[in-house]
């Protein structure tokens, strides 16, 4: 069994804060659960306090920014990103992303923001979200401030978010029109072992304005611009894409690759060198459709 | 004495009320509260999908799922699938496409299914295929949930 914990179920961020305040620092937030209560049946981790915040309104909502672009609650389900129609029409790569994070059962009650707040080196989102310079908002009793994601995942399992702060809300900047984001990994069963994302953009028939990030490969989700510059100028064609990306196989030389059960760093280079590939075609098309 | 908390839902159509443990998962409030043990615990850990429960009509791991999420709302096990002694179409469809060996999955698979056949009727191959890969076993069962959706085109026998 769990090991016994009181609960509290604030309904605002107030209650919610001074709920943490009180509890003496022996707690942690709780959304999904599917990453919180795992560690805890498995001894890894224990806690005389759970803040379930699934019940804050301030953490739910998906809508279109000023700018253009998203803000995604941080309680949002993966399972209602997948299905969010704005999602499929304005970050389709997104959506897609979410349809084949783990397993149903998973996307049903495992949210965004717990996902990128637990910090696992395979996490999708985040992989993703790195590519698309993507921020996070944290709340605290001393205020909100937005991180990037790239200041925000700090190590496995690690980020820069305070002891009691909460992932408030996850925001994509708005795009031009001629804009593709995409995202390929190969998962042996739900773990994925190598994950690219790719965000391009298309100006006078030239691929321009690249951005790589590799998952699962690395400590955390890390930019590569060796694999970011083998694209960038390219004919917006995708015969043209398919050859830079073979000339392109040093790209992720240079990174820290972690070998696992699935293979050898090597191996996993070799992966992200294939999925590098796949995620820069359906990036192409994806910003095809408007330019 | 642990702090216990008030637990109300309904439960195959039936309204319950309990006193439980924050901790305690959905699973083990089924199982060892209700004795509902068509509901298995297996990998324990959301991988396997044995656990499977529809909670408001989504799939959920019964195994990873505090009970007192569930307050409210409306949980179905397989238990309550068949109505007045009559097996779901689905339940029939495993029985004659021969969707199962060992058994031990098929609360599970019979639970991701119905949700699944629920949000999509007509279903294609390859949606039943992606809808039930996170449930595990080997038999043939993506041939019966594809009978079910056929049966339910079709005129009642």
């Amino acid at each position: 069994m769990i090991p016994r914990f009181t609960l509290h179920r604030p309904r605002t961020l107030e209650d919610a804060f001074a709920a943490f305040e009180r509890s003496g620092g022996d707690v942690a937030w709780i959304a999904g659960g599917t990453e919180l209560l795992q560690v805890m049946k498995m001894g890894l981790a224990q806690f005389g306090t759970l803040i379930d915040v699934k019940a804050i309104p301030d953490l739910h909502g998906l809508e279109r920014s000023p700018d253009g672009g998203l803000r995604i609650g941080a309680g949002t389900t993966h399972r209602l990103v997948e299905r969010s129609s704005i999602v499929r029409e304005h970050v389709p790569g997104l959506a897609a992303l979410e349809a084949g994070v783990a397993n149903v059962r998973v996307r049903n009650t495992g949210t965004i923001g717990g996902n990128l707040a637990f910090a696992e080196p395979h996490s999708d989102p985040a992989t993703f979200l790195l590519a698309c310079a993507a921020s996070v908002e944290l709340a605290s009793p001393r205020g909100r401030r937005t991180l990037t994601i790239a200041e925000f995942m700090l190590g496995p399992l690690w980020t820069a978010r305070e002891e009691d702060e909460l992932v408030l809300a996850v925001h994509l900047p708005g795009v031009d029109r001629a804009v593709g984001r995409a995202y390929a990994k190969i998962a042996f069963f739900e773990r994925p072992s190598a994950s690219v994302a790719v965000r391009l953009a298309i100006h006078d028939g030239a691929i321009t304005d690249v951005t790589v990030a590799v998952g699962s490969l690395t400590e955390v989700p890390t930019l590569v611009a060796a694999a970011a510059s083998a694209l960038d100028g390219a004919v917006a064609r995708s015969d043209a894409v398919e050859d830079r990306v073979r000339a392109a196989h040093g790209a992720f030389d240079d990174l820290d690759v972690m070998p696992d059960l699935n293979g050898s760093a090597d191996y996993k280079r070799h992966l992200a060198g294939v999925l590098l590939g796949r995620a820069a075609q359906l990036a192409l098309t994806e910003a095809m459709v408007h330019a | 004495m642990p702090e216990t908390m008030d637990l109300d839902l309904t439960i195959n159509a039936q309204r319950r009320s309990m006193r439980i443990e924050a901790r305690e998962t959905l699973a083990e409030v089924l199982r060892d509260g209700l004795g509902l043990t068509g509901t298995k615990i297996s990998c324990d850990a959301q991988v396997c999908g044995a656990c499977t429960v529809l909670v408001d009509d989504l799939a959920v791991s019964a195994c990873t799922y505090l009970a007192i999420d569930a307050d409210g709302r409306s949980v179905r096990t397989v238990e309550g699938l068949a109505t007045n002694g009559r097996l779901s179409p689905l339940q029939q469809a495993f029985i004659d496409n021969a969707g199962f060996q060992c058994g031990f999955c098929t609360p599970g698979m019979l639970m991701a299914a119905t949700a699944l056949l629920e949000e999509d009727p007509d279903p294609t191959r390859e949606a039943v295929i992606h809808g039930l890969e996170g449930n595990l076993c080997y038999a043939q069962i993506i041939d019966a949930v594809l009978a079910a959706a056929a049966s339910g085109r079709e005129p009642v026998r």
